[in-house]
């Protein structure tokens, strides 16, 4: 057998050394022939042994893709089999209150506050809670009672902050949940927490888990759409990022489509002039052609996604203007949803847009508005917030109710946390600031898969800490997938060692109480 | 005569014949007997006593699962002793000790029943079987020195042997009385229920099977049905319920001010007769609401409906019908998924859920002809999205045949609900979506007759005034 150049058995023929070869060369192959590079070598070795296993035959052999260039295997719902049960919503509309609404002041009504204006909140109210920097140094926690008055509104005498007459009138259909609570106390960790079930960035949020373990009920719209309402300059505003609807460590095509608030929904979405859709088609199969040959080459299944998202941003071309299009709506819609939603980027045009999405088959909306974070002038902000987003909310869920979606259509309204029950800064009658506040805020959910018409959970008499019925941020979500078909401790994806989920491993369960 | 003498041999062995052991066997005697007496010397009358005696009956689950342990063991012991006779010893000392158990746990036990004034047919069964069971022990500590010695070598054996079956008989019933009946058989596999348990009755649909029972089942059977019967009441059945407790009669139809049952979940939750008792969570409101009106009109077993109270948001939903297996057809759904258009998706992960038809992406151009070639699949289809397609009224032909289908989306399409009452063989029918067509109340009326159609939508068309069931009027606001 004739021997390898480069083998360096001495004992039989060839000495590498002997050979014709530049000095420095033979220099290196000494260098090279150490015990420490025969190791550090061999793990390459394994390791790429190991990458190609995992890898599968799939990579190695790249028959599994179609004509178009769409990766044609089974879906991951499919691959994942899901739902693990029988769903009673088929999708979700999730209304992200930004900022943190004030539960004393809307829904969270606690009559006896009034007799205590100005007097401190109890030490063993409050407890050695850590407060955020901007009221920790206060020298008084004066108690500020809500300046607007409650009724009691539908069959269920719910009470409701007058500033929310229109949600009154939906209160037989929500289930109002007063003990929601979060470990976050800020802005930032806090949306993360509720979105991604994690307050650091990276991990994908619950629109991205939906959509990766449900998979689309359509072809020509994204799963998972994000709507920004217009922000309001007045109001105190937060900023809401992209990192709120990012898949994090799952595919790209499983992140938020978000449309804009003003002017074209989607940027470049009408073709320039001269090109014409029978051109685009041919240009996106001729980059789907090259992105095939880089995926062959490389293996980066990002590479799959980014083919994804061209035909879905080619389908988008026709079906995000027919969507955008309301001048079909009859004028019912119009005397429900008010005047506002004529103006795209209000509240109310992204609620009429929110269940248009749902009758095309979009499976996650999520509708964010900003500008609940008040930490002074609560009297001045909060009747101009509530006045921007309660008929919207009113009109979503009586307009989803009458076409017969509500039955299969989940819908959430929910910020990031509370507002403390003392004055942040100063106090009258008329007005006053509310911190951040964690241990107790009030959310709401309706339709498909859980209970109507009652309020779970209670908090003392100060609004401050939950006495019955705790829900914690694990457990919202937990209960949201529950409605949609999905058991939280199954839908879960290896990553960095570990089986990630949306509620991650602290132990969450699903709120059998907020259950139909 | 031989037999006699041989009789004589073993009695002689057998029968005490020093003086400690007669006192022994004496004293075993009166024992057995007096536990044999027990049921009828403290009588379970169903009625609470001393709170001393509840505080250490409670001991009792805790108790009883030592003798249960230790008299498993002795039969493993006893075998294991025929390789290793040091195992054999110490059978004696357990032996022993099971007994000492068995006598705790039923002295607890007895604290228990009669203290927290437990009654009824499980009690009585469980300690019946636990008195069985301690005597069996001292027969099994009396009977095993003649084992030893084999001079009756079988007695012992067969005790034994009958204890470990009277055992699991009265640790079910024990099981019964703290889980319920039916929680060993509750996540039986559907194929063996089949197999092992009889049918159950069928459901009756009068107000009190549907919206009454239901709520003493899931808030009182607990304490007051077959399992416990405290208060001598027990609310499991009408017969039951109006026959009362120790106390009388507790309902008086037509009078819930009267009737003891009202008076007593009405009350304020922390007053002593607040019924359901030992913080449980109280009647919810609808609930009262709904036991008021029963009993307001003459609390009858067989009424189907009452004045004033709409329950068809309250029927329990319809169990879902399993489908048929799709499993064959699988190939031929996810090659229809991967083709823009028309696809079937599965409900969830099991099959007998069953598919949904979603045509949004077709819409427009979805068909009737369309529609046809899903017949195929009509079985497996459970629910069918075809709002805003191109079907027609000539559709119900295929529809019908779609059997197992649960809910039907036709909004915004060109039915008129011509042949709608082809749809009316659709039993599992409990959803039907008609928004923004053109059907009419004449054209809907048919829908009346299926009874398991509890969402129908009528919006925006002009039947909507007179049957839509969910009226889209804001709901009027109270003040306080």
């Amino acid at each position: 057998m004739k021997q390898h150049p480069l083998c360096t058995d001495t004992e039989h023929g060839h000495d590498v050394m002997n050979l014709p070869v530049p000095s420095e060369l033979k220099r290196e192959w000494a260098t090279l022939q150490t015990r420490r590079h025969f190791l550090g070598r061999t793990g390459k070795v394994l390791g790429w042994a190991a990458v190609a296993s995992l890898l599968g035959d799939r990579a190695l052999r790249g028959d599994t893709h179609s004509p178009t260039g769409v990766q044609q295997g089974p879906s991951s719902a499919e691959r994942l089999r899901l739902p693990h049960f029988a769903p009673k919503a088929k999708r979700a509309i999730y209304l992200f209150m930004s900022g943190g609404p004030s539960q004393v002041d809307l829904l969270d009504y606690k009559p006896h506050l009034s007799d205590l204006y100005d007097k401190d909140i109890p030490d063993s109210v409050r407890g050695a809670q850590q407060l955020t920097g901007m009221t920790a140094g206060q020298a008084r926690f004066p108690i500020a009672p809500a300046r607007w008055g409650f009724k009691r509104y539908g069959k269920t005498g719910t009470w409701v902050s007058d500033l929310l007459p229109y949600t009154g009138r939906i209160v037989d259909d929500l289930v109002i949940i007063k003990s929601t609570n979060t470990e976050a106390i800020n802005h930032e960790p806090a949306i993360m927490l509720m979105n991604t079930g994690n307050m650091n960035a990276g991990k994908p949020c619950l629109g991205s888990w939906l959509s990766y373990g449900l998979g689309s009920m359509n072809d020509n719209l994204p799963t998972f759409m994000v709507l920004q309402t217009q922000l309001n300059p007045k109001e105190d505003n937060q900023p809401v990022s992209s990192r709120l609807w990012s898949s994090g460590f799952l595919s790209s095509e499983y992140s938020g489509v978000g449309l804009r608030s003003s002017g074209d929904p989607v940027l470049y979405l009408t073709d320039p002039s001269g090109v014409d859709r029978e051109v685009r088609r041919d240009m996106l199969d001729a980059v789907n052609e090259i992105n095939r040959q880089t995926y062959q080459e490389l293996g980066d299944p990002e590479t799959h996604a980014r083919i994804a998202q061209y035909e879905m941003a080619y389908r988008m071309q026709t079906s995000v203007p027919e969507l955008a299009d309301l001048s079909k709506e009859p004028k019912s819609t119009w005397d429900l949803y008010g005047p506002d939603a004529k103006e795209p980027g209000t509240f109310a045009y992204n609620c009429l847009l929110a269940r248009r999405m749902a009758e095309r088959g979009v499976r996650f909306t999520q509708v964010y508005k900003r500008g609940w974070d008040m930490h002074s002038n609560v009297g001045g902000l909060l009747p101009m917030t509530c006045q921007e987003t309660d008929r919207g909310c009113y009109a979503l869920v009586t307009d989803l109710k009458q076409r017969g979606m509500l039955d299969d259509t989940l819908v959430i309204w929910a910020g990031e946390f509370g507002r403390t029950v003392y004055s942040q800064g100063g106090l009258s009658k008329e007005n006053y600031g509310r911190d951040h506040h964690p241990r107790c805020f009030t959310t709401w959910m309706t339709g498909g898969g859980v209970r109507t018409g009652i309020t779970y959970g209670e908090t003392d008499d100060y609004s401050y800490n939950v006495v019955k019925d705790p829900v914690t941020v694990r457990d919202f979500n937990a209960t949201i997938l529950h409605c949609l078909g999905i058991d939280h401790n199954k839908l879960t994806y290896n990553f960095q060692g570990l089986d990630q989920k949306l509620t991650g491993p602290v132990p969450a369960s699903v709120v059998k109480g907020l259950l139909a | 005569m031989k037999s006699q003498s041989r009789l004589a041999a073993v009695s002689d062995r057998v029968l005490p014949n020093s003086k400690t052991t007669r006192i022994t066997w004496l004293a075993s005697l009166v024992f057995c007997v007096s536990l044999a007496l027990l049921p009828w010397i403290i009588k379970l009358d169903g009625k609470p006593h001393a709170d001393w005696q509840q505080f250490l009956g409670r001991f009792h689950p805790l108790a009883v699962h030592l003798p249960i342990g230790l008299l498993l063991l002795i039969p493993v012991m006893e075998i294991a002793g025929v390789f290793r006779a040091s195992l054999r010893d110490a059978a004696g000392f357990v032996l022993q000790l099971a007994f000492a158990s068995a006598a705790l746990a039923l002295t607890l036990g007895t604290l228990l029943a009669y203290g927290s004034g437990n009654a009824g047919t499980l009690v009585t069964r469980h300690m019946a079987g636990g008195i069985a069971l301690t005597i069996g022990l001292l027969l099994c500590i009396l009977a095993r020195p003649w084992w030893i010695e084999r001079s009756v070598p079988i007695f012992y054996p067969a005790l034994l042997a009958c204890m470990i079956p009277l055992l699991f008989w009265t640790a079910d019933q024990g099981g019964s009385i703290t889980h319920g009946s039916n929680y060993l058989t509750a996540y039986m596999p559907s194929t063996l229920k089949r197999l092992t348990l009889a049918n159950t009755t069928s459901p009756s649909t009068s107000f009190y099977a549907m919206h009454i029972n239901p709520i003493f089942d899931s808030n009182c059977a607990s304490c007051h049905g077959p399992a416990k019967s405290n208060g001598g009441l027990r609310l499991d059945s009408f017969d039951l319920l109006m026959k009362g407790g120790k106390d009388g009669p507790v309902i008086v139809a037509g009078d819930p001010e009267k009737s003891l049952l009202f008076h007593r979940v009405t009350l304020s939750p922390d007053q002593k007769q607040f019924m359901p008792a030992e913080g449980r969570p109280p009647l919810r409101s609808e609930e009262i609401a709904l036991l008021k009106a029963w009993i307001q009109q003459g609390a009858s077993p067989s009424a189907k409906t009452l004045a004033g109270i709409s329950t068809s948001d309250e029927r329990p939903e319809l169990p879902l019908q399993p489908v048929g297996d799709y499993s064959a057809l699988i190939p031929e759904i996810q090659k229809m998924q991967q083709a823009q258009g028309a696809k079937l998706i599965p409900v969830s992960a099991k099959p007998a859920d069953g598919l949904i038809l979603f045509t949004v992406d077709a819409a427009g151009s979805f068909d009737d002809a369309q529609l046809a070639t899903f017949q195929k699949f009509a079985p497996y289809i459970v629910e069918a999205e075809l709002g805003r397609t191109a079907i027609t009224d000539s559709s119900f032909d295929t529809l019908k045949q779609f059997t197992n289908l649960r809910a039907l989306h036709l909004e915004e399409t060109h039915i008129t609900g011509d042949g709608l009452a082809k749809l009316s063989s659709l039993s599992q029918l409990t959803y039907l979506n008609l928004s923004g067509t053109q059907v009419t109340e004449e054209a809907a009326r048919p829908l009346g007759s299926m009874k398991n159609l509890r969402h129908l939508y009528l919006y925006n068309t002009p039947a909507q005034p007179a049957t839509n069931p969910q009226p889209a009027q804001p709901i009027a606001k109270r003040t306080p």
